[in-house]
């Protein structure tokens, strides 16, 4: 399942490698991480036995880079080829956006690999999946090994699909990149595509303000709506329409220090309270900052990534000191959601909050005299 | 259903506005429970958000982790007639964990140490658990409904980047 986090700017995709065990899927992934340039690869995860056979999986997130404004990464798993590990082969295989089949090309391994390849698909329908649907790419592995099978031979075992294939020996590295780059090529044509066929109308609103991915025009709607934050919103239901552009963002904070509260009713963390650039990008995530600051950083680190993004939700995350206590655990859903309107939303909100600070502060109470009671 | 719906409906995508959302909620559960630091996981190990004190190892590789351990157990549980373990708690000498189903697609794991106890999480973790559930339904309905809203030249720029790389 991909997953676009535009308050990251990021995209996760899930690619697997699959087949049987022993065909080199874990030394796949060694060499990717061994051979990528260090600052795009992340940290190698295994879960295996003493054996070195994988047990459950192995990990390890691949950075692409920046692709039109938004970072790209593959999150890569390996499953346990072993037969009796189907259970847990499963479970990685869940929400993956393509699967790398990593065939044995040994004689004494052919009837494995077409065993693997049907317990994939297998697999694959019991997420609903159909693997004719889902980016494959098949590769020859162990090319190198006396009496491999003919690469004819195994298109004919194997590839009934026509996915492109790739002859590799993995433990001298030779192939494994050109099989991962192709599959990556098909996942991220694939997010695009649909991306264009999803969205429904162009908004006309779009070119009136610069576009966090640096589009022109032709942005579907939604897309619209997030990047050009004080255009016109014709169809922007679950975007309110932003009172501020966002090139006065830092004008807008000024105005949000006085606004009424309309959020969080707590007293912010100390993390919680916005950072210097230089501290939010020190984190190593920019998850750690509040939204506005976040951004900030990236349009500082990031270049081109984007004028427009620092939207005006900014101010719903902007913690504001001291101000209604602790009633933030009972805050009501529909405040959150009425957030123009500022000050009706914040005297009746004064209100629920003290009737559920109240409730809360008794049932508090009484679960302290209870826990009390019970060590008397 | 066509290969497009099939995408649209297993897609997620955030907005700017919804992650705030979703970071004031844990936000407020951090300010009351005291953890150290909580994180939003779609069940695949992406991550989705995480407020309060950084982890000093990979967050990707944390969630991955979180992820296949929850997976793991909920197939333990499925043997023994439940749908899912909902809550699980991991207890180390100074740090801890809980981690806990928020809805049919995403995890809540939230670290912490000896300044809370494991009661205090769990009381606010549940409250917390039941408001950003309702952001992540909202995610969720306007997920399946709109683009991906990635530029007309993500596909060019994807390909530029691919071969920058290999």
């Amino acid at each position: 399942m991909v997953q676009i986090n535009f308050a990251q700017k990021q995209i996760n995709a899930k690619i697997v490698y699959y087949g049987p065990g022993m065909s080199g899927k874990t030394t796949n992934l060694e060499v990717v991480h061994q051979r990528a340039p260090a600052p795009n690869r992340g940290d190698l995860t295994s879960i295996s036995t003493d054996g070195d056979r994988t047990l459950f999986f192995d990990y390890m997130p691949l950075d692409l880079g920046t692709v039109a404004g938004m970072r790209t990464c593959f999150q890569m798993y390996t499953v346990p080829g072993q037969v009796y590990y189907n259970s847990t082969r499963k479970l990685v295989l869940q929400g993956c956006d393509g699967v790398i089949f990593v065939a044995d090309s040994q004689e004494s391994m052919r009837e494995q690999n077409i065993e693997s390849l049907k317990n994939l698909e297998e697999n694959l329908a019991e997420y609903g999946k159909n693997i004719a649907d889902m980016p494959l790419i098949i590769q020859y592995n162990k090319r190198d090994m006396p009496g491999a099978v003919s690469v004819e031979t195994l298109e004919a075992d194997l590839n009934q699909y026509g996915a492109p294939s790739f002859e590799a020996v993995a433990n001298t590295g030779q192939g494994v990149f050109p099989t991962l780059k192709a599959l990556a090529a098909v996942v991220l044509k694939n997010l695009s595509q649909e991306s264009s066929a999803g969205g429904s109308s162009p908004s006309p609103a779009a070119p009136a303000a610069p576009a966090p991915m640096a589009t022109s025009d032709g942005v579907p709607e939604q897309s619209a709506q997030f990047a050009a934050p004080a255009a016109a919103q014709p169809g922007g239901e679950n975007h309110p329409p932003a009172a501020v552009p966002s090139k006065a963002a830092d004008s807008s904070e000024a105005d949000n220090a006085s606004a009424p509260l309309m959020e969080t009713g707590f007293t912010p963390r100390e993390n919680g309270v916005p950072q210097p650039v230089s501290a939010a990008s020190a984190q190593g995530s920019i998850s750690g900052a509040p939204a506005g600051t976040a951004m900030q950083g990236q349009l500082d680190s990031g270049g081109a990534a984007s004028t427009a993004v620092a939207p005006a939700p900014a101010r719903q995350a902007r913690p504001r000191p001291q101000t209604a206590g602790k009633s933030a655990g009972a805050r009501p859903a529909k405040g959150r959601q009425k957030a123009a309107p500022k000050a009706p939303v914040k005297k009746q909100g004064n209100t629920v909050y003290t009737i559920a600070f109240i409730v809360l502060a008794a049932a508090v109470g009484a679960v302290l005299a209870k826990t009390i009671l019970s060590f008397l | 259903m066509s290969h497009d719906q099939q995408l649209r409906a297993d897609r997620l995508v955030f907005y700017e506005k919804e992650i705030e959302e979703l970071n004031s909620e844990l936000d407020a559960f951090l300010e009351l429970s005291k953890a150290k630091t909580a994180m939003l996981i779609d069940r695949e190990g992406h991550l989705v958000t995480r407020r309060g004190e950084s982890i000093k190892s990979s967050l990707d590789s944390v969630s991955a982790l979180i992820a296949g351990s929850f997976a793991a157990t909920r197939e333990m549980a499925r043997l023994m007639g439940e749908d899912e373990f909902a809550v699980l708690h991991h207890q180390g000498v100074s740090n801890s964990i809980q981690i806990q189903a928020v809805g049919p697609r995403t995890l809540m794991g939230v670290i912490f140490d000896g300044r809370t106890n494991l009661g205090l999480v769990r009381f606010y973790a549940q409250e917390c658990n039941r408001r950003v559930k309702e952001i992540l339904d909202q995610v969720e309905v306007q997920s399946s409904g709109r683009g991906s809203g990635l530029a007309e030249n993500f596909s060019e720029s994807a390909e530029a980047a691919l071969d920058k790389l290999f």
